[in-house]
Order: C-alpha cells, then sequence, then structure tokens
C-alpha cells in the first residue's frame, strides 16, 4: 500500500506538482478506504461483545423495553447471581481448569515432542508420521469421538489388560469416562484435541532453527533429550506461545467432547449450553425470559480466555508475524 | 570393509533417537486415532449393542446407509443443506479473510489495535457463545419486526431492496447480497483463525519480489495476481483444509446436529457413525476437487 511515498524534494514545475497531487490523493482515498473498512468490520466485532456486556448489567425488567437500545438506565448484579447459581460456576471453573486446561497445556509440550522429532531428526517413517499427523488434522474430532467414549468406559491398552483380566477372571478394566484422564491421556501422547495443527505449527518452526544450536549442545556432551529440554525449548518461546494460546482457548471452548465423555461434573462450556433449562428448573422462569442471565453466564464463560488475552495480546500478535505458521 | 560400512554411523545412530521422540505420538496416535477410527468404519457397516463388558457388533453390511438415505426423515435435506451453506460460506470467508489479512498485513497507524480486535473472534467464537450470540434477544430486538439484519445496521429508514429493484438488479442477484449481508456477523466471526493464517503466510512473502514486481512496472493489480496469489500457494490449501474442518466440527452443522441427537437422545451408534462417515465422505471428495482444480487452473498457469 506505500507504493506512492510523499518525497521531500519541492515541487519544480507544475507537472511535478500536478503528480503530487494526485500522489497524495491516492494516498488519501487508499487510508481512507482502509480504515473505513477496518472500523466496519470491527464494529460487527465489537457490537456482540458490548450487548453481551450491556444486557448482563441490566435488570430484567428493561430488557424488552424499546427505549432503552445499548446503556441501561440502572445497573444490577442480579443476573450474575442468577448465573453463577445455574451455571454452578467456581466448580464448573475448577472442572474446566483442571482439565481441559491442564490437558491444553499437556499438549503444549507433548506435540512439541513429535515435532522436534520429526523436524531435526531423519530417520525411516518420518514422512510418514508427518502425513499422519496432517491426516489428523483433516478428520473431524467427531468420527473418533463415539468408538473413543465407549473405550473409555472399558479402557484398555491394545487388549492386554483385557487378556490379564481374563486370566485372573476378574474384569479389571477400569472406567474412565467422567474423569479427567478422558483428557489428559490423549493429550499426554500428543493426540488430543487438534494436536495435528500444532504438531504442524512446531515442526514449521523447529525446521527453521539453525542447526549450530544443537551441534554445540551436542560437543558438550549432551544427549539428544538434554538437548531438547535445555536448548530447543527454551529458544522456542514464540511458538510455543501461539500454540497453548490456541490450545487453552480450544480446550476452554470445547463441548462436544466434554458432553461425550462426562455425564457429572460438566465443565463450563457444557454448564453454559444448559444455563436456560437450569434456570427454569431453579426459579421457574422460562428459557428466553432469563435472557440477561444467560448474557451474564456467557460473560462469565468468555471473561477468563479474553483475561489471557488482553495480558498476552501485544507478544501473540507479535509471534505470528514470526513463527511462521505456514512457511 | 563391507562390515564396516554397514556398522551404523554416528549420525545414524542420533537419528534413531528420532524414532524415540516420536515413540508416544505413535502409541497414542494408535491408541486413541487409529483405532477408534477404524472402530467407528465398523460401527457404520454393523449393528452396535452395548452391554456390561463393552459392546458388540453385528455385521450388517450397507444397512445402515440404505437406511438413513431412503428411510430416515430429514438425512437427506440436512446433507442437502450443509453442503449449499458450505458452497456459499467457504468462499466468502475466504475472500474476506484474505482481504482482511492483506489489509492488517500493510503499514498504518492503529495496525496493533486492530489485529488484537480481529483476533477477539479466535479467543470466543465456538458453538455454545456463538449460537448465545447470534441467536441473542439482543439482536433480534435490533433486527427489529422485519427479522432481518439489513434493517438493524440502516434502521428502517430505506428499503434497500425496493431501492436495488428500482435501479435494475434482479431479484435473484439482490436476495443472494441480502442473504450475506444477514450473515455477515457469522461470516466475519468465522475469519479469525483463516485471518492468522493469512498473515503468517504473507510475512512469509519475501519483501524482494514485490521491489522487482514494482520495478517493472507491475500494477497493484498483476502484482497480487503473480505474486501474492502463487507465494500463498501453501497457505491457501491450508486455509481450505481449515476453514472445511471448522465447518464439520461447528455444532450449527445441521448433518453433524442430527447425528449427534441420534448418538446422545436415542443411542444408535451404528446410525450415527454412518451418517457422519457418509457426510465426511463427500466432503473429502470435495476437498479433493478443489485441490485438483487448484493445481490445474492455477498452479500449472503461474509455472
Amino acid at each position: 500500500m506505500n507504493l506512492f511515498q510523499k518525497s521531500n524534494r519541492p515541487a519544480v514545475d507544475r507537472s511535478t506538482a500536478r503528480l503530487m497531487f494526485r500522489y497524495r490523493a491516492t494516498n488519501f482515498l487508499v487510508s481512507f478506504f482502509r480504515y473505513a473498512f477496518l472500523i466496519c468490520i470491527g464494529y460487527i466485532i465489537i457490537m456482540q461483545l458490548l450487548f453481551v456486556v450491556s444486557y448482563a448489567f441490566r435488570p430484567e425488567s428493561q430488557i424488552d423495553d424499546p427505549s432503552v437500545v445499548w446503556i441501561p438506565r440502572s445497573l444490577t448484579l442480579e443476573n450474575f447471581k442468577i448465573a453463577i447459581e445455574a451455571m454452578d460456576y467456581f466448580r464448573a471453573l475448577g472442572t474446566t481448569m483442571g482439565v481441559q486446561v491442564l490437558s491444553g497445556l499437556i499438549e503444549v509440550f507433548s506435540c512439541s515432542l513429535v515435532a522436534y522429532g520429526i523436524a531435526r531428526f531423519r530417520f525411516k517413517g518420518r514422512n510418514l508420521i508427518f502425513f499422519l499427523a496432517i491426516a489428523m488434522i483433516m478428520i473431524p474430532p467427531q468420527m473418533t469421538a463415539v468408538p473413543m467414549s465407549l473405550n473409555f468406559a472399558h479402557f484398555d491398552v491394545f487388549g492386554i489388560l483385557g487378556l490379564i483380566g481374563k486370566i485372573i477372571g476378574k474384569d479389571i478394566r477400569p472406567n474412565l469416562l467422567d474423569t479427567g484422564f478422558t483428557f489428559w491421556l490423549p493429550s499426554l501422547f500428543g493426540v488430543g484435541l487438534r494436536s495435528g495443527l500444532f504438531v504442524f505449527i512446531y515442526r514449521q518452526f523447529f525446521k527453521g532453527l539453525p542447526k549450530e544450536l544443537e551441534e554445540a549442545a551436542y560437543i558438550d556432551g549432551a544427549n539428544p533429550l538434554t538437548t531438547y529440554i535445555r536448548v530447543i525449548l527454551p529458544s522456542s518461546g514464540v511458538a510455543m506461545l501461539t500454540v497453548s494460546i490456541f490450545s487453552i482457548v480450544w480446550h476452554w471452548n470445547d463441548y462436544y467432547l466434554s458432553v461425550l465423555y462426562f455425564s457429572s461434573n460438566y465443565p463450563l462450556s457444557v454448564m453454559l449450553d444448559q444455563i436456560n433449562s437450569n434456570i427454569f428448573n431453579t426459579t421457574g422462569i422460562l428459557a428466553g425470559g432469563a435472557d440477561g442471565a444467560a448474557m451474564a453466564g456467557v460473560f462469565l464463560f468468555i471473561l477468563p480466555p479474553l483475561i489471557m488475552y488482553m495480558i498476552l495480546q501485544r507478544k501473540f500478535i507479535a509471534s505470528i508475524d514470526r513463527v511462521g505458521i505456514v512457511g | 570393509m563391507k562390515f564396516l560400512q554397514r556398522r551404523p554411523s554416528v549420525e545414524r545412530k542420533k537419528n534413531r533417537n528420532g524414532f524415540l521422540f516420536c515413540l508416544p505420538w505413535c502409541i497414542g496416535f494408535l491408541l486413541f486415532f487409529f483405532i477408534p477410527l477404524i472402530q467407528s468404519i465398523a460401527f457404520s457397516f454393523s449393528k452396535v449393542s452395548v452391554t456390561t463388558s463393552g459392546f458388540e457388533l453385528d455385521f450388517v453390511g450397507l444397512e445402515n446407509y440404505y437406511y438413513i438415505l431412503f428411510q430416515s426423515p430429514e438425512y437427506v435435506d440436512n446433507l442437502l443443506d450443509t453442503l449449499t451453506t458450505f458452497g456459499q460460506q467457504i468462499p466468502i470467508i475466504f475472500v474476506l479473510s484474505l482481504i482482511i489479512a492483506m489489509i492488517l498485513n500493510s503499514k498504518f497507524k492503529g495496525r496493533t489495535f486492530f489485529r488484537s480486535l480481529y483476533f477477539i473472534p479466535v479467543i470466543i467464537a465456538t458453538g455454545v457463545v456463538m449460537r448465545y450470540l447470534s441467536g441473542s434477544v439482543a439482536l433480534q430486538s435490533m433486527q427489529g419486526s422485519a427479522g432481518d439484519l439489513e434493517t438493524a445496521y440502516t434502521g428502517t429508514m430505506v428499503n434497500f431492496q425496493q431501492f436495488f429493484e428500482q435501479m435494475g438488479i434482479p431479484e435473484s442477484v439482490s436476495s443472494m447480497v441480502f442473504r450475506y449481508v444477514n450473515d455477515i456477523f457469522n461470516l466475519i466471526w468465522q475469519c479469525g483463525v483463516h485471518i492468522i493464517l493469512f498473515i503468517s503466510g504473507l510475512q512469509a512473502i519475501p519483501q524482494s519480489l514485490y521491489e522487482v514486481s514494482k520495478v517493472e512496472g507491475a500494477t497493484k493489480w498483476e502484482e497480487f495476481w503473480f505474486v501474492t496469489i502463487p507465494c500463498l500457494g501453501n497457505t491457501i490449501v491450508l486455509v481450505i483444509v481449515y476453514s472445511v474442518i471448522e465447518f464439520c466440527v461447528s455444532t450449527g452443522n445441521a448433518v453433524i446436529q442430527q447425528a449427534y441427537t441420534v448418538l446422545q437422545k436415542q443411542q444408535i451408534y451404528h446410525i450415527s457413525a454412518a451418517m457422519l462417515w457418509l457426510y465426511f465422505l463427500i466432503v473429502a471428495c470435495m476437498i479433493g476437487l478443489i485441490f485438483y482444480l487448484f493445481n490445474r487452473l492455477c498452479l500449472k498457469k503461474w509455472q
């Protein structure tokens, strides 16, 4: 867009002056339309958030009031009280933190491990592993979720536990449903929620690291694992930041798998989904009538990731320029 | 001599460690991805009955597929519905996010602010929140009695439908435009990750190419088609794949919704698996077709 730069030299004759005018005019028009476009789209994005905030703090009586559009006449915290109660907020927050966010963090490390293996070593099957990781991106989790949930009900590692159980004569396959293991185990092996994409991002990043980093470590007598922990991980902060933001956010927002794997002790996303029926059960207000409370629930749900984003936002944006996800 | 050559070199030995790095992932892949995937294919060809010690499969052949295609209510309708939405939304999202990414990638004042604003949907755009946001009374109250969004943004002062008609634009075109306008909130909120992918792709294009094209006297338009787009090749593929996945996963998807209802409310695992597989096969064919056309029409031309 910076094709026409202002020149500092004074205009000499009329044709130069005319050209300069044309340059400036184009420049002005380009930036005018750019800002107009950005502001329009930005408005669409921000409008929804403002509405959530506006509704969350609005008393019930003013929701159907056509004279109140943006700013309520009085503020109330009543909606939050109802929403916290209906969502069982603090218990659900605990579940989300302990199960979803924790497994998101585990994934940040487990995915970098395999990505390091395929990015920096040449061994047979390397390309196959990379291909499989890409295939994992392409196949939606819905495909495997149902057999997974059935398997988790009688968890077995390649039939070994079942075999032992047959010998002993007792079924020792544990039921992992409704526990955190349904999320922790896949994450631990690097095949959790959208891990294919994370392996891809890491691999692209590791490919770009200079070879000298590792060579220096090897000469100093480090084995590959210590090299990975002491040298590679500390220098891949940028990629880790990108991946951890994506990972935490997607785990936080996950709904489908949580519903399948959990039958009680639901995380926040499921509780948010059920908020209207929960309100109806406790207070008898019909769903839709308690729109303020639902919006308060949405507000409480998106607040923690938003705060995280606001803190990390600058680094995240800088990291997008540097990670080279596509490379 | 031969013996010596066969001995693994230090380099070889080190490379073997690479496999150790991948070993946990390979186990996990088999255990948590590959086996369930095979099971899910098996489910779609059989009858699943859950017992106390796991589940049992009775092979029934193509019966499940026959059922969902010819006997089940709504499945075919849902499928067509989903595929049409898919065909309508993906190109728009693609173009929109490319434009936004190109603007956000250029240098101007307030770039960081706009970037952090435009990435917000990445953080909070999910099925559950989106359902509350787009179905909220807030939006509906804005839409007014007409019930569509164009009045929400412009007020009821201007009747655009009539305006377009008077300008001589056929109704089919204007109604299509209105459909997109009504859906704009949805579309823009889906763009977040695509914008990120495009920006990182744009960053990877060497600046020297633009300088060369400037020296050669290319216009902006030519620069876009002969420098930006060819260099974005990989990104474009990635974005298309990503949007397809995102679309598959989204809870607003009618087929996924139906498969989910069958699964959760009625506990019929095999029908649900068959529904998902049929849908996925069609989508996979579509991706394959897109890639083929992309390779054939675009990449060949540039080389």
